[in-house]
Parts: C-alpha cells; structure tokens; sequence
C-alpha cells in the first residue's frame, strides 16, 4: 500500500537528511552504495517499487506489521519492546578473552552458534582505524576479533546483503536497532518475491541511543591522536559526561558535548534503544563492566542462551528490577523523544493517515509519545 | 594525380575549401606551415603535411595556435613565406602576439587562415574572428566561393609582402567543408633559403631587428600600411557587383553568405530586382568601392556571419558619406532582419528579402512543412551525442562520477576540451560540471581548489586530454601546484589528439611530416613540478574507482593519469580484445536489481535492449570489445572471453 521506490528513497531519506547508512540498500543492484559509513545513489533507477524502499528503517516503517511479522502480534508498547526475559550476563570460559566491550556477551553467543552449527556464518562488524567494515565470518575462533564497540554507524547489511546474493543463508547477526529493524523488514518479504527464503536463523541486538557519523568523527579525533592505532572506545554511565578513547599512549578523555555534534540527525528520530527486533538484545550492565544486560526476545533467543550457557560460552545471573526499571525508563525516554519529534513534523503516523510517514503506529500514538 | 602535385595549369579539380586553400598556398611557394588542430581547419596543415617533402615544406602541428603563429613568424621575418591555420578561438589564443605582430610588421610573405564555425557545428562557442583584424589592425580577406579560396590565398600573400603585413583569411566550416569546382593554377619552383637579416637599424623593415618598439612609429607605419592596402582593395577583382544597375535593394555580402544570397534570388526570380555586392576585401573595407555601390539604391540587406561586421564597419562609412549618397534604410542583424546567432541558410536569405520587397513566395505549403517536419522527426532515431563504442572516456567519465557519488560531498569535474567534452552530457554521466577554453578546466578548478577558507568542501577535479595538456593546462597546473590548491588533476591519455583526428602532440613519437621526434612525457613533467603522479587504467573499474577516493581523500594538487588507447586509435582499429556476450538467463534485466543498467545507464552502443526476451544483448558488429561492460553488471551476465 505504501511502497515505493528509489526515488522516493533519496526524496524521503536522503535529501531529508534520515540516512543512517545501515546498508540495507546496498548490494541489492548497483545503485546504492556506502562509503565512509554514507550511503550514497549512484544514479537514478526506474523501478516504482523497489527493495531499496521496502526496507530502509527510515521510511515508510509499518511497526505493526513488522511486529506480527515476528512476534504474531502488534507493536508493543513497552519501551523495550516484546521480551520474554532480561537477566545479566557474560562470556563463559569457553570463549577466548578479548577486548569485549562489556561482557563479551555478543562474542560469546556468537562463538557459540558458529560452534554448535546453529548457524553456518555470522555477519559482524570489525574496523580499520574509526571505519566500520563489516564482514562475513565462519570460524567460531574468529569472532572475538570483532568484539568491541564501534561507535560510527556501519554498513553491516550491505555485507549481509552480499552474502546472501553468494547464495548464504542460515546467517547470524549482530545489529544496532536500526539495522535490526532494516533486516527484520526484508525478512517479511515486502516485494512477495516467488522465490524468497529467510536466511536468518539468529539476530543478536546492541542497545545503542546514537551512533557517530564516521568523516565527522574522524576529522575530529585526526587532529588529536593517530586513528589507526586507536584500541577501544567507551562511553561511561552519567555522570562521567566523555567518550574514552583508548590509544597505544593512553587515554583520551574527549567531552560528551564535542561528541554530540557528530551524532546524525537521523538518530534524532529513532524511538528503538533496546534493538527491539531480534531474538536476544544486548548491552551494558549499569553496575559493572564485566557484565552485560541481556534481553531475551524469541524462543529462538532463549535456545541460544540455554546451548551457550549449557556448553560453558556463556554465564548468566539475575537482572535486579532496579536496574530493568532504569533501563526500561531510559529506554521509554528515547522512545518518548523521537516519537514526539517525529509526530512533530509529520513522520509518524497511523496506518490510515496520507501522505509519507517514516514511522506508522496503529493505536493511540498521542498517548504513546 | 593530386590536386597538391598537378602542374597542368588550368586542370579543374573538385575541392573542398581547405584544399582549396591548400593549393592556393603551394601556387605561392609556401615554405614553413604551422598550426594547432581545430574543425574545421585541420585538414590545411594535414594536407601540405603530404606535400612537404616533394614541394620542400616544413609542417607542424605546434603546441598551440600562440606558438605556431610564433612559429610560422619566424620563418616570414627569416624571408620564407610561410601559412599558419587554426580555428575560431585559435585566434584568441594567438591574439597576443597577433596584436605584436601587427606593429614589428613581417618580410616573407605570412598569412593566418582562421576558419570559423557558425553555429557551432564542431564547436563549443560561436566565436566571430574577423573582429580582431579591425582590433589589432590587420588586413582581412573572405573568400566567396571555392575558386576564391584558392585564388584569394595565393595572393594573400603577394599582398602581405606588398604590405609587409600578416594577411587574415577567413573561412568559414560551409566553405572550408564543402566542395565545389577549382581551376587551379601554377606552381613554383621549391628551392628557397632562410637568414634572418638584423644588421640594418631598428625599424627598417627589409633588414633591422624586428620588433614593436618604440611604439609610436611602428604604430603610424602599420597606419600607413593600412592606407595602402584600403588602395589595393579598392581595385581588388574580389569584390564583385552583380545584379541590375539601379537594383531595388543591395545585399552586402561575404564568405559562404555570397553563395546563400545567390541562391535565395535565383530561388526568387529576384534577379532584376536585386543586387549582390560580395565584399572580398572586408578589412579596412574600400571606400570608394562602398559609395559606388551604396548609391545604386536607397534599400540595404546585409548577409554574413556570425556578428554584423561588415554591417556595422560600412554603416560607418555611410554615416560619413551621408551627405553624397543619402540617407539609407538598412536591414539586417542589427534590425533582426537576418538572426544574430547561428549559420545563415539561403531560406533565412529568402524570408529576409520577402519580407523587404513584400514578395510572395512560398517554397511549399505551410501544411506540407509541417508534415513533412512531423515524418522526419518521427523516422529519424533519436540519436544523442555518445562516445564510441569502446571508448575510454566513457568508462573514465563512468569512473569518475561513480567515484564522485560514492565520495558524497558533491564534488565535480571541471571540463575541458576535447572529445571528452562530452562529459558533460549524459553519455558522460552529466559528470563535468564547467566547459570553456582549452586548459581552463584544470584553471577553473585551481580557484575552486582554494575556496576550502570560504567553507568549500567539495572534492575539486579537473580532466583533460593529452593534447590539450601541452597546449593551455601546463600552466594552469603550475598555478595549481604552486599555489598548494585542493585539486585532482585528470589527465585522460588516449594517445592522440583523437578528437581532430590523431594529429600528433608532443606527447607522441611522430611529427606533422612522420618524422621521429621526442615525446615528452606529462607524467615525468607533472612530478617534476612537484605533483604526486598515479596511474589507472579506466577499463579496470573497481580499481580506478578505488584510487580516486583514495585521492579525493588527499590534499593539495594530485595528479591522476587515466592510461587507455582511443577506441579509433590506429593502433587498435579492428582488434576486440574481448569477445563478449549476454547470458539472457542470468539477466536481471528491467526488474529491482538491475533496472537495466548497461542498456539505460552506461549506454555503451554496442549494448541492446531485447524487449522480447527482457534482457540485454550485444550488437557484435558495434560492440568494440573492450570488456568494461562485463565489470559493471551485477548479476555477471555479460560475459568476456580474451579473443584469440
Ligand atoms: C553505536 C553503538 C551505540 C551503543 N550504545 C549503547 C548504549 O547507549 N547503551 C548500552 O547499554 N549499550 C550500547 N551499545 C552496546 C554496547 O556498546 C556493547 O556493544 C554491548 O553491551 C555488547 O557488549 P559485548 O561485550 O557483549 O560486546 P562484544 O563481545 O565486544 O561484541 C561487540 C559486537 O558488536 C558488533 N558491533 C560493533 N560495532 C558495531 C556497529 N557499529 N554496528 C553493528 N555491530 C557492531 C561487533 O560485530 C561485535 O560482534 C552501543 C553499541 C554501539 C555499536
Ligand atoms: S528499486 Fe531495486 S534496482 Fe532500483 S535502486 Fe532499488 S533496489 Fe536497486
Ligand atoms: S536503507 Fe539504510 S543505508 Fe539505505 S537509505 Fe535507508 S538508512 Fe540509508
Ligand atoms: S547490466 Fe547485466 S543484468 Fe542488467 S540488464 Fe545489463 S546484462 Fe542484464
Ligand atoms: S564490450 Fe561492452 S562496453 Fe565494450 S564495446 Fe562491447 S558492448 Fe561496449
């Protein structure tokens, strides 16, 4: 009802400045692609409905049709999102230490799934110097050298993409939520191809409330400390108000403010914080680093956890409510936020009201946002 | 036997103008020709380059039109007679010296053929040449038809002797290109020598130094040079009055416009009504001639192109002869009579004198026009300006705007001039983004380069071919690198100066007579100014791609050689590297994942759209071989295999 195509894409994403890189549109056909963590269109392309549209989660997002798609139900109105259960946990000893961001959680059930054959290969995310480069990995042993965060938003779909044009399929990934949202588009099959098959079997989330625009942060930290010998980011909870940035010499305190400015408009928008569309979703435990939050979403999800917990990938422990509320409270603030922005301005609408939306909630949205 | 060779005086030849010209100049014993290509004058110097050994010619192609007037110079004031031709705005580059040579004066006989292009047939301008005769203070000639072009030349330069003046002649493409009847004449013995003589004191013409200084006598000498040849126009044989002798109205005319208006009253049976002067001598124009013939009647049309000189320059004369010859209405360019811009056709001719003599004339019906208009536009294919097939410009332009895209800080090409000028368009992907003179390319992106302090953060690149390198952009892109602006420089190598047709540069082997000369090396020059130098080749996409967003993430000026062979180039003329092919199966075709990217997009004419069967094919007979659309498909359904 709502589809289009690529010129509606770069109307409504692109020239609106939504573009958040995440590769959905790239290695479809030639007309997208990513450079820098910018995804640009090469030239014009004549389809009226396209995939490009279809599945960019930054336009035209029916989120009760993605939910049911998943769930079996509507969207859901909680601020994280549709979940069955959400405990702490970390890497078990299994997994060789790396430099984790948190717990390791993500390169623990990663390792895991490659290991077990739950899946065949897993579609990560490693860099050079700030750049993400995403990639295509099967050995379990290589996963640990993609742990870490990277904070510029990255093309990783487009590696996804790729893959499964290579014939892929039973493929695992690890996704930020606006990626999570991309992929759970294509997998409802929008454009009803005869011949399509989901070649996901597992979806790891990553909290996120923003990503960095990469030539920005670049140019920014170029000026301060070699990039390409740059190890590790973090960003401390409140009230540390920096990103750390981990060089060969040491530390590098760079100010919250400094670092705001090189957040794209898009992630203004974006209501998800919790990777609301995945089978398990991951981030940090507010009181210790050695430890993640883990959010489980599918029964798909819980298999993971059990087999990685069972063979010795992953240690779980109990999430005490304080903490979930505190999440489920800066979860439904972001929500909060880019609903009422996006309501602002037009781009979050029901599935009745006209026009282009971003963003379409059946149900009381006002009440919502 | 060759209308170059023929010694049968009185032999009748069909000719275009420029062998018109050719003959003209080989009847006057010329010595030394030079010139830069340009349509449509290439074909003078190509043509005496193949009488150059047997009628003792020396022939170049010069570096540019400054030099090669330069050039030709040397030999005049060395005593020699001596040819130099280019096109429209060749003159404006060789107008500097032009103007110096009009003051020191010249010896052997020395005479500019400046061929200009109305209507920009070949041309990405419309410039008008003759102004700078009047500018600069020379004497200017136009022939009116082929024989003339012949005879007018060869006594160009009897009169620039006479005069001690370089000659302009002008042609225009309608005449250089054209072919009409010649009767050529005699030719002169081939043994000459050449010495410089500067013994005499400044300022004698025949034997001292040659130069403008002091200014003042220099200047009332070329004055007096000027007097006289007005003298000798006054007499001249090429300018003709035909036509009843009180006609009802005069048209003043020249160059290919005589053979316009000619046309447009035979058309109308007007030939008792209306007279033609055809102006051959059209600066300084004969006054005497002029008042005799503007008193014939009270009714002025003026016919000529591009801009109304001779119009404005006889007005003048009929303000100052107002008294003896009356008042005159005259029409024209400047009363939109005749348009301002663009060729003049005998119809504009025929609709110009209609409506003065209120003549009723229709050539055919207004109906049947139309109709007629209507056929042709549907019969006739649509056909844009393209590249060749195989052609390296395309996969370089396809190269440099994917880059460009990719890159996403809306950075540009500044164009330049060339067979790549079709950068502009879309067979080059509407990626040039500027076009003016030659080398302004890379000049315009030397400014743009330093903008970044205005907030400028657009990639700057500037392409140009191999020829074009050696004739304006070398100092362009000193200013560039000397002045540490942001720029790429791309030079597009195809081994020739292909689009005139592979005359030699000095990037090549060869001269204008096949001799061995040094080739200069623009790679080895541009590292020598202190640029970093990289090669591509642009058949190979993905690397080429890579390397200019690797460069476009560099400062200051880089320099960026795309290395492939001209797909006309003799050298390869005939050879498919590869034989390519369609496999319609794996096709995608006009579906999402494709939406026909070789046969919409990238538009190489050896790639057909089969309707039918929804997938592209390859015409084999247009189809160069060159292979690069096998790398641009997505779903690898062209296919390449190296021919044997
Ligand atoms: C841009 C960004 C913002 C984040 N913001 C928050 C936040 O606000 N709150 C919070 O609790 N957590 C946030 N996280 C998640 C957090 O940083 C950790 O990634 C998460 O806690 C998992 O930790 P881990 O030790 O299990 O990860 P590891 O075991 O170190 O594994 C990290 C995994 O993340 C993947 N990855 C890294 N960077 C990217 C990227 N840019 N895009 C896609 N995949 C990537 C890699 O493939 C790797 O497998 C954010 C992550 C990212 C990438
Ligand atoms: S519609 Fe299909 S072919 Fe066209 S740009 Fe989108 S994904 Fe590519
Ligand atoms: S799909 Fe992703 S990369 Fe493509 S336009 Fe949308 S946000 Fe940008
Ligand atoms: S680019 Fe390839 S897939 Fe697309 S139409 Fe041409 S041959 Fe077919
Ligand atoms: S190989 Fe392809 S690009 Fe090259 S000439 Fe043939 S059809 Fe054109």
């Amino acid at each position: 009802m709502n589809a289009a195509g690529p010129n509606e894409l770069r109307a409504e994403v692109f020239e609106k400045d939504l573009c958040i890189g995440c590769g959905a549109c790239v290695s479809l056909c030639p007309y997208f692609k990513n450079y820098n963590g910018k995804t640009a269109m090469l030239f014009p392309c004549t389809q009226e409905e396209g995939r490009c549209f279809a599945y960019c989660p930054k336009v035209e997002v029916d989120l009760d049709a993605v939910s049911r798609n998943m769930y079996g139900e509507p969207y859901s109105m909680d601020p994280i999102g549709r979940y069955r259960s959400v405990m702490k946990s970390r890497a078990g000893k299994m997994v060789t230490r790396a430099d984790f961001q948190a717990g390791g959680t993500v390169t623990a059930l990663m390792t895991y799934a490659l290991a077990a054959n739950k899946i065949d290969a897993a579609v990560l995310t490693g860099r050079d110097g700030l750049l993400p480069i995403p990639a295509v990995v099967t050995e379990p042993n290589a996963v640990a050298g993609f742990a870490s965060s990277k904070y510029t938003s990255a093309p990783t779909l487009a590696a996804f993409n790729q893959a499964v044009r290579e014939g892929r399929r039973n493929l695992g990934l690890v996704l930020t939520p606006c990626q999570a949202l991309a992929l759970a588009q294509m997998r409802a099959n929008p454009m009803k191809q005869k011949e399509f098959v989901d070649p996901v079997s597992f979806v790891a989330g990553l909290f996120c409330t923003w990503a960095l625009d990469y030539r920005s942060l670049r140019d920014f930290l170029v000026e301060k400390t070699d990039i390409k010998k740059i190890q590790k980011f973090d960003i401390p909870p409140p009230p540390a108000g920096v990103m750390e940035v981990y060089t060969e010499s040491g530390k590098i305190d760079i100010p919250i403010d400094e670092i705001r400015k090189r957040v794209p408009n898009s992630c203004d928008y974006c209501f998800d914080m919790t990777a609301e569309f995945t089978d398990v979703s991951v981030g940090v435990f507010e009181d210790s680093t050695a430890w993640n939050t883990l959010v489980i979403r599918t029964e798909r999800g819980q298999a993971m956890v059990d087999g990685a917990v069972k063979d010795g990938y992953l240690e779980i422990g109990e999430m005490p409510e304080e903490n979930l509320a505190h999440l489920k409270l800066a979860a439904g603030n972001k929500k909060k936020r880019a609903l009422e922005r996006g309501r602002g301005q037009g781009m979050v609408k029901t599935a009745k009201e006209g026009g282009r939306a971003a963003i379409r909630i059946d149900g009381d949205i006002a009440g919502m946002a | 036997m060759s209308y170059l060779f023929d010694e049968e005086k009185g032999a009748r030849y069909l000719l275009m103008g420029n062998d018109a010209i050719v003959r003209g100049a080989l009847e006057a014993g010329v010595s030394v020709a030079s010139a830069y290509p340009g349509t449509p004058s290439s074909e003078i110097i190509e043509n005496l380059s193949k009488a150059s050994d047997k009628r003792n010619i020396y022939v170049e192609w010069s570096v540019n039109e400054k030099v090669a007037l330069e050039v030709a110079f040397a030999a005049s004031i060395a005593g020699l007679r001596s040819i130099c031709a280019m096109k429209q705005n060749g003159v404006n580059v060789a107008s500097d010296f032009l103007l110096h040579v009009a003051l020191s004066g010249s010896r052997g006989g020395i005479v500019l053929v400046h061929c200009d292009d109305p209507g920009a047939l070949s041309s990405i301008n419309e410039g008008e040449s003759r102004h700078f005769a009047k500018m600069i203070e020379l004497p200017l000639l136009e022939p009116g038809d082929f024989q003339e072009a012949l005879e007018m030349t060869r006594w160009a330069f009897e009169l620039s002797e006479e005069l001690g003046l370089l000659v302009m002649l002008r042609s225009v493409t309608r005449l250089s290109h054209a072919s009409g009847n010649v009767r050529i004449g005699s030719l002169p013995g081939t043994d000459k020598t050449a010495c410089f003589k500067y013994d005499a004191v400044p300022g004698d013409q025949a034997s001292g130094p040659v130069v403008t200084m002091p200014v003042p006598p220099h200047h009332e000498a070329l004055q007096r040079k000027l007097k006289k040849a007005v003298a000798l126009f006054e007499k001249s044989p090429f300018n003709t009055y035909t036509g009843p002798e009180k006609p009802e109205l005069l048209i003043v005319t020249c160059s290919a416009c005589n053979l316009y208006s000619r046309e447009a009253v035979r058309l109308l049976g007007a030939e008792n009504r209306v007279g033609i002067l055809k102006v051959g001598t059209t600066w300084p124009l004969p006054p005497d001639l002029i008042r005799k013939n503007l008193s014939r009647t009270d009714t002025i049309l003026f016919v000529e192109e591009v801009l109304p000189f001779l119009e404005e320059n006889v007005k003048i004369l009929a303000a100052e002869m107002a008294k003896d010859i009356g008042v005159k209405t005259f029409h024209g360019k400047n009363d939109s009579t005749i348009p301002m811009t663009g060729e003049m056709t005998p119809d504009l001719v025929v609709d110009a004198i209609k409506r003065i003599l209120k003549i009723d004339y229709a050539p055919m019906p207004e109906t049947f026009r139309n109709k007629a208009r209507e056929i042709a536009a549907k019969m006739a294919p649509v056909r844009d300006l393209t590249f060749c097939p195989g052609c390296p410009h395309r996969a370089s332009f396809w190269n440099l705007h994917n880059a460009l895209e990719i890159d996403n800080r809306r950075g540009f090409v500044c164009g330049d001039i060339g067979c790549y000028t079709l950068g502009l368009l879309p067979c080059g992907f509407s990626t040039s983004k500027t076009s003016h003179s030659m080398g302004s390319g890379i000049g315009i992106a030397s400014g743009f380069g330093k903008l970044t302090r205005f907030g400028m953060d657009q990639p700057i690149l500037a392409v140009c071919g191999d020829s074009t390198f050696f004739h304006a952009a070398l100092p362009a892109l000193v200013n560039a690198i000397h002045n540490k602006s942001d720029v790429i420089f791309v030079l597009l190598d195809n081994s020739g100066t292909a689009m005139t047709g592979f005359q030699p540069h000095p990037g090549t082997e060869t001269d204008a007579m096949g001799g061995n000369v040094p080739p200069m090396d623009p790679a080895a020059l541009c590292r020598s100014l202190g640029a970093t130098v990289q090669y591509a080749d642009p058949f190979d996409v993905d690397a080429t791609q890579a390397i200019l967003l690797r460069l476009m993430e560099e400062k200051g000026a880089r320099v960026l050689i795309m290395q492939q062979m001209c797909a006309l180039s003799p050298e390869k003329k005939g050879k498919k590297k590869y034989r390519v092919s369609v496999d319609q199966e794996k096709c995608i075709g006009d579906r999402c994942g494709c939406s026909r990217l070789c046969t919409r997009v990238f538009r190489c004419p050896g790639l057909v759209w089969d309707a039918d069967k929804g997938a592209a094919v390859i015409d084999e007979v247009i189809c160069a071989g060159c292979g690069v659309c096998a790398s641009i498909c997505p779903a690898g359904a062209i296919v390449r295999e190296e021919a044997v």
